[in-house]
C-alpha cells in the first residue's frame, strides 16, 4: 500500500510544473463553452449598460473658458445681419442665373467691414471609387481633365486678420449657400455669420484670424468645403492650373466686375489664405419650424467615425444651454424611442439601481427609464452614424485636415416675423461669438478631451475606455473557442485513428502521422484565405461595375451579385474545393475550418476595433454568435434533440441575418419601414460607403462576407 | 571692551551699564540675530503663464503696486512674471491689466519694472535670485543684494499641489528646494527676516520642509484645498484676481505707510468663508511676537531710524552690529517715541535702563558731538574770563603808557 502510494508520488513528481497563466489558459480553452456563453452575454449586457455607464461632459481645456466673457454682439451687428438677409431674399438679387448677384453682395458686405475678399471658383469633383487610393488622404494633387465652364461654383471668403495676432492661426466659420434656390433658412444663416464678422472686425481680442466661407452649394455641401479647404492646404506652385480659370470667361468676367465696382484693395483675385485652422463651425438654419422651442442640432461624425474633440462639442453645449438657453439636440435613432422592450430594460435598471441603492448609499448609478431610452436612442444613432463611417455634414471635409469641426444646425421655433427673426440672429450670433471666443482663447490644437467617445447625450459620453470593454468581453471568447475546437479536431482525429488502428502501429511511423496531422490546419487554412481573396475580389468589382453606363442601381447589384457568384465558383474550381472539402478521410475537418475562420474573424474584427470602433462592434454583434453556434445542419438534424433543434434554427436565423445585404435590409426596414425596400438600395448604399473612402466597405468585403460564407460552407456541410 | 578706555564726559559714564549689559547679550547671540533691519526687499513672482492664468499676473502686479506705495523702491523689488497679459492679443485692453472689473485701476501702467519676464521665469532663475548665485553677467538691477540686516518678502503665485508650485507649465519648484534656498539664504546672511507669501492650490504645503531661523511662511490653503480665483471679469473674459490676494490687498488698501497695523492683524483677517480656503501661517521660526510686527516691516520700507552724526563714521559693518542697537537704545530713552514698536532682542534691557548710568564709549559719534558742545560752553566762559582779565591788563598798560 505505502509502496504504492510512493511510486504514484514518483509518477507525479518529474512532471513539469505548468505557469499558472498556461493552467489558466488551459482551463479556459477547456471550459470554452461556457465561457462563450458568459462573455458574449456580458458583452451584449454591457452594451446595453453603456447609457447607465455614461459620464456627465466637462470642459477640460482650462484655456477655453467658455462663456467667462460676457457677448458683446449687439443689435446693431444683428440689424447689419438682417440688412443682408433682406438683401439676398430680395427677388431682384435672384435674377442672374448663375446667382452671382448673391456672391456679389456678400462680397460687397464683407469689404464694408474691411476684410479680406476672395472668391474660390472650383469644379465639383464627383467622389469616384479608387480601389488604390482607399486610405490615401482626399488631395490626389491632380484635378479632373474634363470640367466644363459651365459647371462650377463659387466660394466667397472672407477673413480678417487679428489686429495684434501673429496670424498663424484661424478660426473658420462656414455658411452653405446655394445662390440658386436659396431658403429662407440660408440666408438666416448668412445674417447670422455676418453678425459675428461684423462684430469680429471691431473687438481687438482677436488672436486668430477669422475666415468665413461662403460655400456654394450647389453641387453639395461637402464638394464646396471640401474643394475649398483642398485649395487651401496644398497650394499649387505649379501655373498649370492657374490658366483654367482664365478659360472660362464668364468667370473672369465676374472678377473684372468685381475689380471695377470695389473700389477697396482688399479684393484680390487670389486664394486667400490664413492661418491653421484650430477649430471651424459649420452654421446652418433650417428651413422647417421646430415645434417647441428653439434647438440647435449638433452633427459632429466625420469620415471613419471619427470624431472633433469632445471639449469641441462641450463648449458649443454649454453655451447654447446656459447662456444662449437653446435645446440642444444630437441625431437619435427615432424609432428606438417608442420601442416598449427597451423601456422595460431600462425600468429593469432603474430598479436594480434602487436596489443597489438600498443595500450601499453610495451606489448610485441609475438613471429614469425614459431617460435610459433617450441615451440608448442616442447612442444607437452615434454608433450607426460612427458605423457607417460617412460624414453627417461639411464638417467632415475638415476632419480629413485633422481640423475639429462640427456644424450646428439651428431649427428656429416660430415664423418668420421681425422679432423672432431679430431673436434668432441675436441668439444664434452671440453662440457662435461666444464659441468663436472660446476657440479664440485656446493656445494649442484641441487634445484635452477625447477624441474616441460615444455620445449618449449632448452633455452625456460613453469614453473609449468604457465601451471598449462590451467589445472585447464580446470577442473575447473567439479565441479560446477556435483553440478549443482546433485541440478537439486533432485529438479526437488522433483517437478514431487510434481505435481503428492496428496496437501495433510502429512508434515512428505514427510520429510522422502525428505531424502530418498537427499541420491538416493548412487545409482549412487555404480554404479560408480562398474566401477571403474572393471577399477582396467582390469589394473590387463594383469599381468596374460602376465604369458601365447608363446602369440603374437594380441591375448593377444584380450583376455585382452574379460576378460575385461566379468568381467563388471560379476560384473554388481553380484551387480548391471548399464545398466539397469532407473527404471521407477527415470527418472533423469543419471543426477545422470553423476553428480558422473563427481565428481570421477575431484578427479582422480586432483590426477593424481600431480603425472603426462602431464598426468593429456592430459586426461583432452580427459575426460572433454566427461563427460560434456554426456547426453542420446535418450533425444537428440527425441528432434531433430539442438543444440541436435550437440550435438548428439559430443557425438558420443567424445565416441570414449576418448577410451583409440581408442585414442592411433589416436595418432600413426598421428605421423607414419595409415598405418602400429596393434591391436597388444597397447598391446606393455600398456607392455611397466606397465614395466616402468608409472602411466599413471593406469590412464587410473582407471580413463580414467571407466569414459569412465560410460559416454557411461549415452548416451545408456534408459530414 | 577698550573703547571704555578713556571717558571724556560725564555723560557717557552714566551709559556704562547699559551697555555693559547689552554688550554681553549681544556677544551671547549671533551676530546675524543682532543684526539690525537696515533695508527691505520684495520678490514678486508669477510662475504661471497662458492667457487663462491673466489673474496670476494680476495678482503678482497688484502686489508689486502695494509694495511700492508702502515705500520699497523699484530697486529693491525684484518682479517675475511669466507672461505678458498686457500684449496678450487676447487682451480687450492692450497694455494694461486689471485686477477688479470695475477697471479703475491700471495696473501696469507707468513704471512698472519687471526684472524676470516670460520664459527668464524659471525655476533656476528664481533660485539663483535667492541664493545670489548669478553669472557674472547678470545686471544687479535683476539680483536679490541683501544682507543680514534684511526683511524680505517673498511672494509667489500660480498654480500648485502638494508640496510643489509649478512654473511655467514644464517645471516646478518642490518645498525641498525652497527650503534649501532659504537655507542658503540664511547660511549667506541674505536676511534678517523672511515673509514667505504664497497663494495657489494646497500653499501650505510648500512650506514643510522650511528650517530656518527668521522664516515666516503664510500661504493661502492647506493642505487638500483649492485656491480659488476671486471674481470673472466678463468684459475681459477671464478671472482677475484670486481670493486670498484680493483680501490681502484689501487689508493694504486701508493702510499708509505710517500706519502700524501688525502682522497679526492681516493674519486674522482672512476670512476662511470668504477665502473658500484656510489661510495658514507657519510662524514657529519666527521668534517676535506677531502682535509686534508691524506689516510695513516687511511690505513697507519702514524701519526705526537712526540719527547718526556723521554719515560715514558710524557704518563700518563689521562693529556696526552691537553698535547701532546703542545707538537705537538712546533713541527709545531721549527720542519720543513714534511707534509702539519694541524689537525683541531689545525688550528686556528697556526696562533696566537708567538714563543716568555712567559714561559710556567714547566712539560713539553723538557722544563726542556732545562733548565738542560742552567744549564749546567752556571756551565761552574762557573768553569771558579772558576779557575780564583782559581788563586789568588793559589798566596797567595804559597806566603805564600815561
Amino acid at each position: 500500500m505505502a509502496e504504492t502510494k510512493e511510486k504514484s508520488l514518483s509518477d507525479e513528481k518529474p512532471k513539469p510544473r505548468v505557469r499558472p497563466i498556461v493552467r489558466l489558459g488551459i482551463f479556459l480553452i477547456s471550459h470554452s463553452f461556457l465561457v462563450s456563453i458568459v462573455c458574449c452575454t456580458a458583452g451584449v449586457l454591457a452594451l446595453f449598460l453603456l447609457p447607465v455607464l455614461a459620464k456627465n461632459t466637462y470642459i477640460s481645456e482650462n484655456a477655453l473658458m467658455p462663456g467667462s466673457a460676457s457677448p458683446m454682439l449687439s443689435n446693431q451687428h444683428v440689424s447689419d445681419g438682417n440688412r443682408l438677409v433682406k438683401d439676398l431674399t430680395n427677388p431682384n438679387s435672384k435674377s442672374s442665373e448663375t446667382g452671382i448677384e448673391s456672391h456679389k453682395i456678400i462680397a460687397q458686405y464683407m469689404l464694408d467691414l474691411g476684410a479680406e475678399v476672395s472668391f474660390h471658383k472650383f469644379h465639383p469633383q464627383m467622389n469616384q471609387f479608387h480601389p488604390l487610393h482607399f486610405f490615401s488622404s482626399p488631395v490626389s494633387g491632380k484635378i479632373q481633365e474634363n470640367y466644363s465652364c459651365s459647371s462650377y461654383g463659387i466660394n466667397t471668403v472672407g477673413i480678417i486678420r487679428a489686429p495684434r495676432g501673429d496670424g498663424k492661426e484661424a478660426i473658420v466659420l462656414v455658411t452653405p449657400y446655394n445662390a440658386l434656390k436659396s431658403g429662407f433658412g440660408e440666408a438666416l444663416s448668412l445674417g447670422i455669420a455676418y453678425s459675428v464678422f461684423s462684430l469680429l472686425t471691431q473687438v481687438t481680442w482677436l488672436a486668430k484670424d477669422i475666415i468665413w466661407l461662403v460655400a456654394d452649394s450647389q453641387y453639395g455641401e461637402y464638394a464646396a468645403v471640401a474643394a475649398w479647404l483642398r485649395e487651401y492646404q496644398t497650394p499649387k506652385f505649379s501655373s498649370l492650373s492657374t490658366p483654367n480659370a482664365e478659360m472660362c470667361p464668364d468667370v473672369n468676367n465676374l472678377f473684372e466686375l468685381k475689380g471695377h465696382s470695389i473700389s477697396g484693395s482688399k479684393f484680390s483675385n487670389s486664394f486667400r489664405r490664413a492661418g491653421t485652422m484650430a477649430a471651424a463651425l459649420v452654421l446652418k438654419v433650417r428651413d422647417q419650424n421646430e415645434q417647441f422651442e428653439d434647438t440647435i442640432s449638433i452633427y459632429a461624425e466625420a469620415s471613419n467615425g471619427q470624431m472633433p474633440n469632445l471639449d469641441l462639442i462641450n463648449v458649443v453645449n454649454y453655451l447654447a444651454v446656459h447662456r444662449q438657453g437653446l435645446r440642444v439636440n444630437v441625431e437619435k435613432l427615432w424609432p428606438l424611442l417608442n420601442s416598449s422592450w427597451l423601456k422595460s430594460l431600462g425600468e429593469i435598471f432603474e430598479s436594480l439601481a434602487k436596489v443597489a441603492k438600498s443595500l450601499y448609499p453610495k451606489w448610485k448609478f441609475g438613471i429614469p427609464a425614459t431617460e435610459y431610452v433617450e441615451g440608448t436612442a442616442t447612442l444607437a444613432s452615434s454608433l450607426y452614424y460612427q458605423a457607417l463611417g460617412v460624414p453627417t455634414g461639411p464638417h467632415g471635409a475638415f476632419r480629413d485636415y485633422q481640423v475639429d469641426a462640427i456644424t450646428l444646425e439651428i431649427s428656429p421655433k416660430f415664423s418668420l416675423d421681425k422679432v423672432w427673426r431679430n431673436d434668432i440672429l441675436l441668439r444664434g450670433g452671440r453662440l457662435i461669438e461666444g464659441v468663436i471666443r472660446s476657440v479664440n482663447n485656446l493656445l494649442e490644437k484641441f487634445h484635452q478631451s477625447f477624441f474616441l467617445y460615444l455620445l449618449t447625450s449632448p452633455s452625456k459620453f460613453v469614453s473609449v475606455g468604457v465601451y471598449m470593454i462590451a467589445f472585447a468581453l464580446l470577442i473575447a471568447p473567439l479565441p479560446m473557442v477556435a483553440a478549443s475546437l482546433y485541440v478537439d479536431a486533432n485529438s479526437s482525429s488522433n483517437c478514431s485513428k487510434g481505435d481503428s488502428s492496428t496496437p501495433s502501429a510502429i512508434t515512428d511511423t505514427d510520429e510522422h502521422g502525428i505531424a502530418i496531422r498537427s499541420w491538416r490546419w493548412l487545409n482549412s487554412a487555404k480554404l479560408v484565405f480562398i474566401v477571403h481573396l474572393w471577399g477582396a475580389i467582390v469589394s473590387l468589382l463594383p469599381y468596374f461595375i460602376s465604369q458601365i453606363p447608363d446602369c440603374s442601381p437594380t441591375t448593377s447589384f444584380m450583376i455585382w451579385v452574379l460576378l460575385s457568384i461566379l468568381s467563388l465558383l471560379t476560384l473554388n474550381s481553380v484551387l480548391a474545393s471548399p464545398l466539397a472539402c469532407a473527404k471521407a478521410t477527415q470527418e472533423k475537418e469543419w471543426a477545422l475550418v470553423k476553428s480558422v475562420t473563427i481565428s481570421s474573424v477575431f484578427i479582422g474584427l480586432g483590426l477593424m476595433s481600431v480603425i472603426n470602433f462602431a464598426t468593429a462592434e456592430i459586426g461583432a454583434l452580427l459575426m460572433v454568435p454566427m461563427c460560434l453556434l456554426a456547426r453542420p445542419l446535418k450533425l444537428d438534424v440527425r441528432a434531433g434533440t430539442l438543444r440541436s433543434f435550437c440550435r438548428l434554427i439559430c443557425n438558420l436565423v443567424l445565416g441570414h441575418i449576418a448577410f451583409p445585404p440581408a442585414a442592411f435590409f433589416l436595418l432600413k426596414g426598421m428605421l423607414d419601414g419595409f415598405g418602400n425596400a429596393n434591391v436597388g438600395d444597397f447598391w446606393m448604399w455600398v456607392e455611397s460607403l466606397w465614395a466616402w473612402n468608409s472602411a466599413t466597405y471593406l469590412f464587410i468585403g473582407m471580413v463580414q462576407l467571407p466569414c459569412w460564407v465560410l460559416c454557411v460552407s461549415i452548416l451545408f456541410h456534408t459530414c | 571692551m577698550e573703547t571704555f578706555i578713556n571717558p571724556k564726559s560725564l555723560f557717557h559714564l552714566l551709559l556704562l551699564p547699559c551697555l555693559l549689559l547689552y554688550s554681553s547679550i549681544a556677544y551671547n547671540s549671533s551676530p546675524v540675530e543682532a543684526a539690525m533691519h537696515t533695508n527691505n526687499w520684495a520678490v514678486l513672482v508669477c510662475t504661471s503663464r497662458f492667457w487663462f492664468n491673466y489673474r496670476h499676473m494680476a495678482n503678482t502686479l497688484s502686489l508689486y503696486r502695494t509694495v511700492k506705495r508702502l515705500g520699497i523702491p523699484d530697486e529693491r523689488i525684484i518682479l517675475m512674471l511669466a507672461d505678458d497679459m498686457a500684449c496678450n492679443t487676447r487682451n480687450k485692453y492692450p497694455a494694461q491689466v486689471f485686477n477688479n472689473e470695475n477697471h479703475r485701476l491700471n495696473l501696469y501702467g507707468d513704471n512698472v519694472e519687471v526684472d524676470y519676464r516670460g520664459y527668464e521665469v524659471t525655476v533656476e532663475n528664481f533660485l539663483r535670485v535667492l541664493t545670489g548665485r548669478h553669472e557674472t553677467a547678470v545686471p544687479r538691477s535683476k539680483r536679490l543684494l541683501s544682507d543680514e540686516g534684511s526683511h524680505i518678502l517673498l511672494y509667489m503665485t500660480g498654480h500648485g499641489g502638494d508640496e510643489f508650485l509649478k512654473f511655467q507649465d514644464s517645471e516646478e519648484l518642490q518645498s525641498h528646494d525652497l527650503a534649501d534656498a532659504v537655507k542658503q539664504m540664511k547660511e549667506k546672511h541674505r536676511f534678517k527676516e523672511l515673509l514667505i507669501m504664497v497663494d495657489t492650490c494646497q500653499a501650505a504645503t510648500l512650506f514643510n520642509q522650511l528650517q530656518s531661523p527668521g522664516v515666516l511662511a503664510i500661504g493661502s490653503s492647506m493642505k487638500g484645498e483649492n485656491s480659488y480665483s476671486h471674481h470673472l471679469d466678463s468684459d475681459v473674459g477671464v478671472s482677475v484676481v484670486d481670493r486670498f490676494t484680493y483680501y490681502t490687498l484689501a487689508f493694504f488698501e486701508r493702510l499708509n505707510i505710517y500706519d502700524n497695523a501688525s502682522l497679526s492683524s492681516l493674519f486674522s483677517s482672512y476670512n476662511p468663508s470668504l477665502l473658500m480656503s484656510t489661510a495658514y501661517y507657519r510662524k514657529d521660526l519666527y521668534k517676535r511676537r506677531l502682535e509686534e510686527v508691524p506689516v510695513t516691516n516687511f511690505f513697507g520700507s519702514v524701519m526705526e531710524t537712526i540719527h547718526t552724526d556723521a554719515a560715514y563714521k558710524a557704518l563700518s559693518r563689521r562693529n556696526s552690529g552691537r553698535f547701532e542697537d546703542e545707538m537705537s537704545l538712546d533713541q527709545s530713552v531721549h527720542h519720543i517715541k513714534r511707534r509702539m514698536l519694541i524689537k525683541v532682542n531689545d525688550g528686556d534691557e528697556i526696562h533696566d535702563i537708567n538714563p543716568e548710568g555712567e559714561e559710556g564709549a567714547s566712539k560713539c559719534p553723538w557722544s563726542t558731538f556732545r562733548n565738542k558742545f560742552q567744549k564749546a560752553e567752556n571756551v565761552d566762559s574762557l573768553l569771558n574770563y579772558g576779557l575780564v582779565a583782559m581788563i586789568p591788563l588793559l589798566v596797567i598798560s595804559t597806566w603805564l603808557v600815561q
